[in-house]
């Protein structure tokens, strides 16, 4: 190994210099560090040799019981049919709007937390974290706690008389969303926080010295330099919020099912693998044109929050 | 005026994430099987059936298991790749790293769907050690992630000095580099563990009803009725999140793992 690979910078990070990057071939990598050998076996035979099969499969024939190798486009002109378009577009609406709420709460809270001092930060921190790993399971039964007629809010409203026999909230189009948004939060502090910590305090100082209000400053300084961190968190929120399963299912209505649930519907429920697969290919495809999207949002604002 | 919106709106943010689970821990403390809040009578008594009554603990067992045995094989990956990178900088290493970072790109139900495919067709389905290996890999980007975040913040030098006192590559890693990356392993293999607990789909799609985790199990009981061991188990749940991040959060930098900026003197 020459020197100046050894010496290279250390940026591992996506957004690495990819100018200092040697190119040997894949057999003279390996020979390098032989230990790659493992990764690359774990990560190939459990990832992306299923996600293979997985595509393979999404062309398949479907027979009544199951599915019998093929090549035909059945399953993807299915995505023309109202179960599907309706349904993507409820996935879509609950996604952008959940994304959106999630960002009001999730910008100002993560900005004050992020000027907090070290001791109340790692605090914020930690329950921001114990919140965001809480199962889907977990939080959408607390808010099922929270809304229902026993215990939560509409048994308070009864109790306080402002109505003669509460109703449960759940399931309804707003549970759901709320659900969606609540679940959203902590990812969404955990995506900005790194950003938030980047802002420069002199910019903010000084436009407070030259007269400018906090609440000026934030939008008219903060805001803007956070714009395509914001971007890219709405993106990864977005994304994040399709793949719902658990909240739909148990916040929602049958007309709020959202693409997780329609993904499962067809390969648990009706087991239809190849439809399920197909499905799932196109959710695959939109991900990662998304992801790459956020990525070079954020390669692109090296000039913003960064410097 | 803006402190006290500032305030305020801190306050009702914290609340409004907590009031939910205060909530649940209110419930988990009915005397009788209802689901009343406040509760009516104080138990503890759902506490010891999470442990007692053989569907809970069997979920419980395969749980710890799994999450035991994922974040083990996913830091086992993470680290030759992170090292990799950091040592050679080629373009493989780069390109496993990005590998390492699209399963949790991707939602989890499509991770599931492929991995229920794969077994099915091995017909190898509904065993422990197929969530094992699909939480190993899917989670494997956290442990990849605060590794490599280790791995750079080794000075230089110190490396230099050690070369020149005659360390091999091999000793220069056992003596020298594992010390040092060995706070971020624990950190991500923190995080693995506790997301892996919580973890549901995946499991629903590969435990085929014949290997039943917690978060399934909850599902599942909830759809054949409250009861108050539910809430138990989730007071179980934010106990158990509590405790390992508290733990990060005293032994390491959670800051800097959550990719804080610290201005270089």
């Amino acid at each position: 190994m020459s020197d100046a690979t050894e010496n290279a910078p250390i940026a591992p990070a996506p957004t690495g210099d990819d100018d200092v990057i040697a190119k040997p071939g894949v057999l003279g990598s390996i020979k390098r560090f032989p230990f790659s050998i493992y990764p690359t076996l774990m990560l190939g035979l459990f990832f992306f040799i299923p996600f293979a099969i997985m595509i393979v499969i999404s062309f398949a024939h479907r027979t009544t019981s199951t599915y019998e190798a093929g090549f035909e486009f059945t399953h993807y002109a299915r995505f023309f049919s109202p179960l599907f378009t309706t349904h993507v577009w409820v996935s879509v609406q609950f996604a952008a709007l959940a994304s959106l709420l999630a960002l009001v709460v999730a910008v100002p809270f993560t900005f004050f937390i992020s000027r907090f001092r070290r001791k109340p930060q790692v605090v914020s921190l930690v329950f921001v974290l114990c919140v965001l790993t809480l199962s889907e399971v977990i939080v959408a039964y607390s808010l099922s706690v929270v809304l229902g007629r026993q215990s939560g809010l509409p048994a308070l409203v009864q109790a306080l008389e402002l109505v003669d026999r509460a109703k449960s909230w759940y399931p309804s189009y707003w549970a759901n969303l709320f659900g969606l948004s609540y679940f959203n939060v902590p990812f969404a502090v955990l995506i900005l926080y790194p950003a938030c910590t980047r802002l420069d305090r002199e910019l903010t100082e000084a436009a407070q010295t030259l007269g400018a209000s906090p609440v000026r400053t934030f939008f008219t300084i903060v805001l803007p330099l956070l714009e395509k961190t914001l971007l890219a968190a709405f993106i990864l929120l977005f994304v994040f919020t399709m793949g719902a399963f658990v909240t739909p299912i148990w916040l929602g209505r049958p007309e709020d099912t959202m693409m997780a649930q329609l993904i499962a519907d067809q390969a648990l429920g009706r087991g239809n693998i190849p439809f399920a697969a197909a499905l799932a290919v196109f959710f695959m495809l939109v991900t990662l044109a998304l992801s790459l999207l956020t990525v070079w949002l954020r390669r692109s604002d090296k000039t913003g929050v960064a410097s | 005026m803006i402190k006290v919106a500032k305030i305020a709106f801190l306050t009702t943010i914290f609340s409004m994430f907590t009031a939910p689970l205060l909530i649940v821990a209110g419930v988990s403390l009915n005397a009788k099987k209802r689901m009343f809040f406040p509760p009516e009578g104080i138990s503890m008594r759902w506490y010891p059936e999470i442990f007692e009554e053989a569907k809970w603990s069997a979920a419980l067992g395969n749980s710890v298991t799994i999450a035991v045995c994922a974040g083990v094989l996913a830091v086992s990956i993470a680290l030759p790749i992170a090292y990799f990178l950091w040592r050679h900088r080629v373009l493989y290493a780069k390109a496993l790293f990005v590998a390492g970072l699209v399963p949790f790109a991707l939602p989890p139900v499509i991770t599931a769907l492929g991995m229920l495919i794969f077994w099915s067709q091995a017909g190898y389905v509904g065993r422990v050690e197929n969530i094992v290996l699909a939480h190993g890999v899917f989670l494997v980007t956290l442990p990849l992630v605060m590794i490599s975040l280790g791995l750079e913040s080794i000075d230089e030098e110190l490396l230099e000095a050690a070369r020149t006192m005659g360390a091999d590559g091999k000793k220069l890693f056992t003596s020298v580099i594992l010390p040092m990356v060995l706070p971020y392993m624990i950190a991500g293999y923190a995080f693995v563990l506790v997301l892996s607990m919580n973890e549901y789909i995946i499991s629903f799609f590969l435990g085929q009803h014949v290997t039943i985790t917690l978060p399934v199990q909850v599902l599942s009981s909830l759809r054949s009725g409250y009861t108050p061991v539910i809430a138990a188990v989730a007071v179980m749940f934010v106990l158990f999140a509590v405790v390992i991040f508290s733990l990060i959060a005293r032994f390491g930098d959670l800051p800097k793992l959550l990719g804080a900026w610290s201005p270089k003197e």
